[in-house]
């Protein structure tokens, strides 16, 4: 290999060594069976099963949202769109942090929305709907900019031959605009999976970090980060890790698969 | 009383448009790109906000949404829905219909083989010929009994033998219906082909043809 065809690898392997290499330290970092006794235990276990719940919760209440927010956006011309659409943009580059700190002080009980969420008996903050609704946030954010650009590149020509064939606007909507996005639509949602399962700054903010109750796997390892137990931190971190690594690839396929239908 | 009538409708570039359609009756519109052919196509279909009245079958549309006009529309670009086979198309356009599910299935298979289309009922839009995606749009414009055909160009980018064919079949077609239509068109041999009657719409106003 020439110098300069190894200079040309050169930042492509230090890339992906480095990630391996952080990947690899956590892996190595304990023996193998402390490591198989942690990734067993209760607690480990409890944030699995809670991470995956609360953001699936997430997803569904972040697409029953962004999908028709998005569709609007895509197909609607509206004074102020541009600003509403940068609004929408916003949470992507605000530190999740801010952003809990945001809702904390939007939901506390002395503000009108905290306290008549009270009065109805729903208690979000630091409780696992705090979980679901610091987790929504961020995927919606994800969701809506991505639906708006899968609806946006769906000829409208299609849903008013639909509507000319019978369908109402909804079955319009249902039938024939998100099946032909679906591919993109799909992409959009394990993007905006894969954000809600590794939220952290804004779950913290809103749900706390109470072990067994709001314990994410994020959660998860910055509880036992800090308590010492760093057996249970890295068991999560790296079935963290895994579950976004399953999705980020189940992502890249289907976006390749989409744009194979394309071509 | 007319299939179709138009009093003072404009809409977007149109200029107030009287029209009167009876039943059985084809008519050609035939103008130049940009004369708002398409525009009073859609008017027609309710895809467009529309100023004056549309009448269609003694009724007016004032207020009727798209998917109650009873009308099938065949746009230049089809749009037959590519996730659906030829017979899902046709199924999609009879799901809100009303129909039994045994007398849905019966009227898709007779229209199929009305079109010509019933070989390649199984089939993706994506793998059928030009003239198999025109027949395809067509039997789903049809099966459901529409009072109305609007036609929107659709053979344009078929090449000279098939769509010769095609002008054949689908007025033998719409005549044994007893059908209206309402056609436009830049192409005079077209016009000819389908309709009975032209007129020609320049910049937005009707004049005859």
């Amino acid at each position: 290999m020439s110098l300069l065809a190894a200079l040309r690898w050169a930042p492509l392997l230090l890339l992906c060594g480095v990630i391996l290499g952080a990947i690899g330290a956590l892996a190595l970092e304990l023996p193998r069976t402390a490591l198989a006794e942690a990734l067993g235990s209760p607690e480990t276990l409890f944030a699995l099963g809670f991470s995956l719940r609360t953001s699936l919760a997430a997803l569904g209440l972040a697409l029953l949202l962004s999908l028709p927010a998005a569709h609007l956006l895509a197909r609607r011309r509206f004074p102020g769109r541009a600003a509403v659409e940068t609004l929408l943009d916003l949470p992507m580059v605000t530190p999740p942090l801010v952003a809990g700190i945001g809702l904390l002080f939007l939901l506390r009980r002395d503000g009108l929305p905290g306290s008549l969420l009270a009065q109805a008996g729903i208690e979000l903050l630091f409780s696992p709907a705090g979980v679901v609704l610091a987790q929504t946030y961020i995927a919606a954010s994800v969701l809506v900019r991505a639906a708006r650009a899968a609806f946006g590149a769906v000829d409208p020509g299609y849903a008013e031959t639909a509507a000319t064939l019978g369908l109402p606007p909804v079955w319009v909507f249902l039938l024939v605009e998100v099946p032909m996005a679906g591919r993109a639509l799909l992409a959009a949602a394990i993007l905006g999976w894969s954000r809600a399962l590794g939220e952290f700054g804004a779950t913290l903010m809103l749900a706390g970090a109470t072990r067994m109750q709001t314990e994410t796997l994020p959660m998860a390892v910055y509880l036992n980060i800090a308590s010492g137990r760093t057996d249970i931190a890295i068991a999560c971190a790296l079935l963290l890790l895994g579950t976004a690594f399953a999705l980020l690839l189940a992502l890249r396929l289907a976006t390749a698969e989409a744009g194979a239908c394309r071509s | 009383m007319p299939e179709l009538k138009l009093v003072a409708a404009r809409a977007r570039t149109l200029a107030p448009i009287d029209l009167e359609l009876a039943r059985g009756e084809a008519l050609a519109v035939l103008g130049p790109s940009g004369a708002g052919k398409s525009t009073l196509l859609k008017l027609v279909a309710g895809l467009l906000p529309c100023r004056g009245r549309v009448m269609i079958g003694g009724r007016d549309m004032a207020g009727v949404p798209p998917h109650r006009r009873q009308l099938g529309y065949l746009s230049q670009e089809l749009h037959l829905f590519p996730h659906l086979s030829v017979r899902g198309n046709l199924a999609l356009a009879l799901r809100f219909s009303g129909l039994p599910r045994r007398d849905r299935a019966a009227r898709i298979e007779e229209t199929l083989a009305l079109c010509a289309i019933a070989h390649r009922a199984g089939r993706f839009p994506a793998t059928l010929s030009g003239g198999e995606r025109q027949r395809a749009a067509l039997a789903r414009a049809l099966v459901r009994q529409p009072r109305l055909l609007l036609f929107d160009e659709p053979f344009s980018a078929l090449d000279p033998g098939t769509r010769q064919r095609l002008w054949r079949d689908v007025g033998a077609l719409r005549e044994r219906l007893g059908l209206a239509a309402l056609i436009v068109t830049h192409d005079p041999a077209e016009a000819a082909a389908l309709a009975t009657r032209r007129i020609a719409l320049e910049a937005g106003r009707l004049r005859p043809a």
